[in-house]
């Protein structure tokens, strides 16, 4: 796996060994239990309900690029169907799919901080991409036009209307 | 209140026309475990959602599977661009054709149209968090059966995408569902409706 590291302002990611951990017992604190595993509510849970186990704090991370080209952020949950298995699509590397990428790290943050709000090291991260991808959306802009029907941009007349709509020919360029 | 950004969650560019894959992905749109149905589950059973957690998990991917769902629909629309007369006639496509022309409609790749009888809102967060775990399952297993009979890497390359979110989605549902138990009842989490009960 790939992690980010040569763009001064990428987020870091943690340190935690890349290996995939063996699961540990359930009574586990969740932050000890690795990449692929997870905490239960100790070793006896109360019956007649459903457990998935809740993510370990700061897991592991795949940098952005990777990440979206994955489908998700976290190596732990990267478990890919059979059919599937084959060299990961390289993502042209166009000011759209660095900001596909941006907000996509985004998302799956902020997903993760529905269950987990109290991982500071993941929240900080989660506001450094958003300001990351202020910068990336301002730039975009300036050479595609705008994301939102409201935002500026340089040219004239109502450039909302310009084609390509997303999902024409070159919409994905 | 919901705005619209003008580009994709992940980017779609489908070098070939196929109908016939087309009439087989359209049941991601409207299809019984397809994104309509996903967003619309999720964006509805949030309003009966008592904690903020759940609150936040069923707007948050709700709002990302209407993302998804004009994946899909871009997908179908650039595998049935320039059709010939030769393709609308072959390839399985010909009964699509004639009620839509080259148009996206919420349909299941049987043709059955969308319907809200295939989704669920039952006002009790038990209820609703399990039968989104499930609806996350038959997503994935849907597009497992799409990487089967699909062998266009352009395809592909889209549906894996979608797919690896369905897993993510289990995850945090269980997760919320986990977060929930921690506030209900600690003898019995039956005792009471905590959607509806005071």
């Amino acid at each position: 796996m790939q992690m980010e590291n040569s763009n001064p302002n990428t987020p870091v990611t943690p340190s935690t060994p890349s290996t995939p951990s063996v699961p540990t017992t359930p009574s586990t604190p969740s932050a000890s239990c690795g990449t692929n595993a997870g905490s239960l509510p100790g070793c006896c849970a109360p019956l007649a309900f459903p457990y998935v186990p809740m993510q370990s704090t700061n897991p592991v991370r795949f940098g952005r690029m990777e990440a979206l080209q994955t489908g998700t952020l976290f190596p732990g949950l990267d478990l890919p169907f059979k059919a599937a298995i084959q060299a990961k699509t390289k993502l042209a590397n166009t000011a759209l799919v660095e900001l596909m990428a941006l907000d996509f790290a985004i998302d799956e943050l902020g997903l993760y901080l529905v269950t987990h709000a109290q991982d500071q090291e993941a929240l900080q991260l989660y506001w450094s991409y958003i300001k990351l991808a202020n910068e990336g959306r301002e730039k975009y802009q300036k050479m595609y036009g705008p994301l939102l029907q409201t935002d500026l941009t340089p040219e004239d007349g109502y450039i909302w209307l310009k084609d390509p709509w997303p999902w024409d020919e070159g919409g994905n360029d | 209140m919901f705005v619209y950004e003008k580009k994709l969650q992940y980017p779609v560019k489908i070098k070939n026309t196929n109908p016939k894959l087309a009439s087989i992905i359209i049941t991601q749109y409207g299809g019984p475990d397809g994104e309509l149905g996903a967003s619309l589950r999720y964006l509805s059973q949030r309003y009966s959602m008592p904690y903020p957690e759940l609150k936040a998990l069923l707007t948050d991917i709700g709002t990302e599977e209407l993302g998804h769902l004009e994946m899909i629909g871009t997908i179908v629309h650039q595998l049935t661009r320039n059709l010939t007369e030769e393709q609308i006639k072959t390839g399985g496509f010909d009964t699509y054709f004639v009620d839509r022309t080259a148009g996206v409609y919420p349909t299941s790749a049987s043709g059955f149209p969308w319907s809200a009888a295939s989704m669920a809102v039952k006002g009790d967060l038990i209820a609703d968090l399990t039968e989104d775990l499930a609806a996350e399952q038959k997503a994935r297993a849907t597009y497992d059966n799409i990487l089967r009979l699909s062998d266009d890497p352009d395809v592909n390359d889209a549906i894996k995408f979608l797919r690896a979110r369905e897993v993510v989605h289990f995850q945090r549902f269980g997760e919320g569902l986990r977060l929930a138990k921690d506030k209900m009842d600690e003898k019995n989490v039956y005792f009471l409706n905590p959607s509806f009960d005071q």
